[in-house]
């Protein structure tokens, strides 16, 4: 009887010192694609959000909880992500962040909104996710529309070009960076010779490149993730099309795989970018070398941005009057923000909702790495302009 | 009580949103109903009249995109495909049959995929029509709750239960399996085999685009590449029915069951989770080996036997 | 003049691909011939071997080409494999649906290409060989050339192997007498049983040997492309579409198949869009299907027996 009532009695304290020590630590679930096509992207951000968890940790967490992390994965399908999110919200996570893709975000981001639970887009650029005036949902990154800002001063000041070739790939990033680029072209009196979507995976471009061989355009332009970006380069260098400048519009081009799988050809090729390791922002080169140092790499933009979103949430968390969704979301209405990825600030403009608005940054292939040309405030190497030809290199 | 079997399992259903289930719980089993039609339908046109198609995607994904355009372009809500579709999915049965139905077997099977992956192609490239890769959004769903996306489904799901039951138990049902047997013995004795199988394509198209219709409204957001994909729809579709049991009532839904708990569940193993389709894979490998007409196909009895026989006559069989 | 150069470059960029494809289409025929089935198992088979010249390459330097020795004896033994003691007994089941061999290399498909993506994970890898992008242009032997033409050295390479494997298989099916065994069988399954032809060990060694054709396809293709778990369903996809245009079972017919396709994908993407160029593949596929049934080799036959 007595040994019944101290197993009792033990099972009673260690219930509540499991739910003290439960209550001493915040879960939060993020969906990210841990497997399938954009799996490099969503490891990225993983390690990313994992180093700012054990920073934020070691400085006390949120509001005296430690973070948990629990990365879902979501394979990168839009209908996962959105089972995903849907759980989460079942198990009462106050705030919902993370998805690479567009497609997976928008989603995410429709989820959201119906359930009133506020929701930080980290990565998904495709511009119509904060263009629903939808209240819940606040995007942190630049949308498809502004990824190009730096890029495109870049062409106006330096390589002033009269036409322009774009290729891109037919998913949803690809075809609305390559509807963007049209619009800002139009608007700065560049013609499109060209416009070819292309399946990813594709083997031989070598047809629509002649094409634009043909056509002989003062820029070529393309939407790619890393491997078509590597094969095109490739195959550029095969035919020895040649121009005043080869640009990447981002994704692909701005992570190391393509200088490794592109080599010689990769040299000189021109990137929009949202983030480089050089940017002076206030805890980017930290960041950059600390994940240099445990994964022998720089992280891409995307990485700063997953980085910086967990700071962001941290910082919305601790402004909130309280956990419930009309507060937290009035705290993201008022946050005002400078993190690694930059500064962030949800404003309503230009037909966007909750949008944070940023200058965007041009890199260059130097000497086999990656360097911040453009704008020369956030520049680490002269820019080099114009480029030899094929025949000449080397 | 057999026959009550389905009504009893129909009423437990009807209840099943008032038990206060997690959406989570809910969401599955409206997929397992979905599946359920997919299954059906194409077992109408595989199980029954003998045609395998790879292809059922271009159904589904016309389907959804017919409820999606209608919401995009004429601004009216998206449960006007459920109408609409069984007009544009009969000329699509039609287009395709034509094309296809002169085919025998295995070629069937490859033209059936082939026109899949044409679907979703265009899709892609009609960027004006189908918005392409950026996708359909519906902006306010018709419920938030998953209760009468419930209810519909189920609907769904029965009267496609329904009208295959009465189809098959008809004379056309007689057709059909003659075809499915031996298709030249029936066209000698006068069955207009091409007619036929065209009927069985267009239901089974028609049922399967309904299935689409539901998707766009209940996800929200398709794009080609979720609802025309040939390994996530066409080819799941071919498993579940061969899992769960061809040319059955009952085979499609377990094998939809099967299908969904086991994607659910395996995906949210931490180590093994990416593995799933390695276990799908050998699911199927073992199901096509040892019980080649799926679980509610009857064959287990015959794996039981020499384990039988063994018991009672102890050293006289195998 | 820019426009003729396009049309020149377009078809020598069709014909070096329909080269390979080509032979990734052989294999496919071959087992077709035989066996009956479409293999829908082949892209991954291709997959596997490449992802082992790609070990090769990591772990001990060996260049894709070499890899070709070691990577097609292996698959081909897997092929062996898999024919004895995953598909033959199929063959003997019972079953309502006949088709259960294809939906058994599906099976078998989906395990090898989610099994390589949980090794390998999903991550790109290429071998970025020095001769990568280099290439023989017009210019530097003609110099005063209106047009420029360029034709790759990977490509050329690879293309000029292809034909050589082509050449060696031809003649192994028509002078050796396993090769004449294995038409034999193609042609009429009972007469072969008849004639003393072991049906059971034949098959086996078919299968095997459209595996090591394939794996020798992908070794090839290395240099040129890149490498992930899930690029065997494109290459199934080129493969039964080569085997249909160019006739059922027929070897002769998948070469002249696959270099139309090549060059028919080249033109689309070029004059019509390549964001088609799937669509065009598969509805060269269904014309083939529905107009020629036979493919190419029944012209072929045609014009033989017109003789």
């Amino acid at each position: 009887m007595i040994r019944l009532r101290i197993i009792m009695l033990s099972c009673f304290i260690s219930f509540f010192t499991i739910n003290a020590f439960a209550q001493d630590t915040l879960k939060l679930g993020i969906p990210l694609p841990l497997t399938g096509t954009n799996a490099k992207f969503g490891e990225i951000e993983k390690k990313s959000y994992e180093i700012a968890q054990d920073e934020i940790n070691s400085k006390g967490g949120i509001k005296g909880k430690k973070i948990v992390l629990e990365f879902e994965d979501s394979q990168g399908k839009p209908e996962i992500s959105r089972s995903i999110v849907e759980r989460l919200i079942d198990k009462k996570q106050p705030v919902i962040f993370g998805e690479y893709s567009s497609s997976s975000s928008k989603a995410i981001a429709a989820v959201a909104e119906e359930r009133k639970t506020p929701y930080l887009v980290v990565t998904g650029a495709t511009d119509d996710i904060t263009q629903q005036n939808y209240k819940y949902v606040f995007r942190m990154n630049p949308s498809n529309a502004y990824y190009a800002t730096g890029f495109m001063s870049f062409l106006k000041a330096v390589v002033k070009p009269k036409s322009i070739a774009i290729l891109y790939e037919s998913s949803d990033f690809g075809t609305s960076g390559a509807e963007d680029m049209v619009n800002q072209a139009q608007k700065d009196g560049i013609k499109v010779l060209v416009k070819e979507q292309y399946e990813k995976g594709a083997v031989d471009f070598k047809p629509i490149l002649s094409k634009v061989k043909a056509a002989k355009p003062d820029v070529i332009y393309m939407v790619s993730y890393v491997m078509d970006a590597a094969l095109l380069m490739r195959q550029i260098k095969e035919l020895r099309i040649d121009t005043n400048l080869y640009a990447g519009g981002a994704a692909g081009f701005a992570i190391p795989e393509f200088i490794e799988n592109a080599k010689e050809a990769s040299a000189l090729v021109v990137t929009a970018t949202l983030w480089s390791p050089q940017v002076k922002y206030s805890g980017a080169k930290e960041f950059a070398e600390k994940y240099k140092k445990l994964y022998k790499d720089y992280p891409s933009y995307h990485g700063a941005e997953a980085y910086s979103a967990l700071y962001i949430i941290k910082d919305v968390l601790e402004r909130a009057k309280s956990w419930k969704p009309d507060d937290i979301r009035s705290a993201f209405k008022s946050t005002n923000l400078m993190t690694a990825f930059g500064p962030v600030k949800f404003v309503d403009k230009e037909g966007y909702t909750n949008q944070n608005f940023m200058d965007s940054i041009v890199m260059q292939v130097i000497d086999g790495k990656h360097e911040t040309i453009w704008p020369a405030k956030y520049a680490s190497a002269k820019y080099v302009y114009p480029i030899p030809k094929w025949k000449d290199r080397k | 009580m057999k026959k009550l079997l389905p009504l009893i399992i129909f009423a437990i259903l009807l209840i099943v949103p008032l038990m206060g289930l997690s959406t989570y719980v809910m969401h599955i089993l409206i997929l397992v109903l979905m599946w359920s039609v997919i299954g059906m339908a194409w077992n109408l046109l595989g199980g029954y009249t003998g045609q395998v198609s790879f292809g059922h995607a271009a159904f589904f994904g016309v389907g959804a995109y017919t409820a999606g355009i209608l919401y995009q372009h004429l601004g009216i809500s998206a449960w006007w495909g459920l109408p609409v579709c069984i007009v544009v999915l009969t000329v699509l049965s039609l287009i395709i049959g034509f094309i296809c139905l002169r085919l025998r077997g295995a070629y069937f099977a490859l033209a059936t995929l082939a026109l899949g992956e044409i679907c979703r192609v265009t899709a892609e490239n009609l960027v004006d029509f189908t918005r392409g890769n950026l996708g359909i959004l519906i902006k306010e769903r018709t419920w938030v709750e998953k209760t009468w996306f419930f209810y519909i489904i189920l609907l769904i799901a029965a009267g496609t239960y329904i009208i295959i039951k009465k189809v098959i138990e008809s004379k056309l049902g007689y057709y059909f399996v003659a075809i499915r047997e031996d298709h030249d013995a029936a066209e000698s004795l006068g069955i207009d085999t091409t007619f036929y199988k065209t009927i069985s394509l267009c239901l089974s198209g028609v049922l399967t685009g309904m299935a689409g219709v539901f998707y766009m409204n209940y996800m929200g957001y398709i794009d080609p590449s979720i609802v025309f994909p040939l390994y996530d729809l066409s080819i799941t579709a071919v498993m579940v029915v061969m899992i769960g049991g061809v040319a059955t009532y009952w085979g499609p839904i377990i094998g939809a069951i099967i299908m969904v708990f086991l994607a659910e569940v395996i995906r949210s193993l931490p180590q093994i989770g990416a593995a799933h389709q390695t276990i799908f894979g050998i699911i199927l490998i073992c199901i096509i080996i040892f019980l080649p007409n799926g679980i509610a196909g009857g064959d287990y009895l015959k794996l039981w036997e020499p384990i039988k026989n063994r018991w009672r006559n102890k050293g006289t069989s195998l | 003049m820019a426009q003729l150069e396009l049309f020149i470059q377009t078809i020598i960029s069709g014909f070096l691909l329909g080269g390979l494809y080509a032979l990734i289409g052989l294999g496919m025929a071959l087992i077709m011939g035989v066996m009956r089935i479409i293999n829908l198992a082949h892209g991954d088979i291709m997959m596997i071997a490449m992802y082992i010249a790609y070990g090769l390459f990591i772990f001990l330097g060996i260049d894709p080409y070499i890899s070709v020795f070691i990577a097609a004896p292996t698959l081909f033994l897997f092929g062996v494999g898999v024919q004895k003691y995953l598909l033959t007994p199929v063959m003997k089941v019972e079953s309502i649906l006949p088709h259960n061999l294809v939906i058994m290399t599906v099976g078998i498909a989906m395990v090898l290409s989610n099994l390589a993506t949980v090794f390998f994970t999903g991550n790109y890898r290429s071998i970025p060989v020095n001769y990568a992008s280099s290439a023989w242009y017009l210019t530097d032997i003609w110099k005063n050339s209106p047009i420029e033409l360029s034709l790759s050295m990977p490509w050329t390479l690879s293309f000029v192997i292809a034909v050589i494997i082509t050449i060696g298989l031809w003649i192994f099916l028509s002078k050796t007498d396993t090769g004449k065994s294995i038409r034999a069988t193609a042609q009429d399954l009972d007469a072969a049983l008849l004639m003393g032809v072991n049906v059971d060990r034949l098959r086996n060694l078919t299968f095997g040997l459209g595996c090591a054709l394939v794996a020798c396809a992908g070794c090839l293709f290395i240099p040129i492309y890149y490498l992930y778990p899930s690029l065997g369903k494109q290459f199934t996809n080129i493969g039964f579409v080569i085997t249909v245009i160019g006739g059922m079972g027929s070897t002769n017919g998948a070469v002249i198949g696959g270099l139309i396709l090549g060059i028919f994908e080249s033109v689309t993407a070029t004059y019509i869009g390549m964001g088609w160029a799937p669509v065009g593949r598969f509805a060269i596929f269904i014309a083939a299907l529905v107009f020629l049934p036979g493919g190419v080799a029944s012209i072929l036959r045609r014009k033989r027996l017109g003789k």
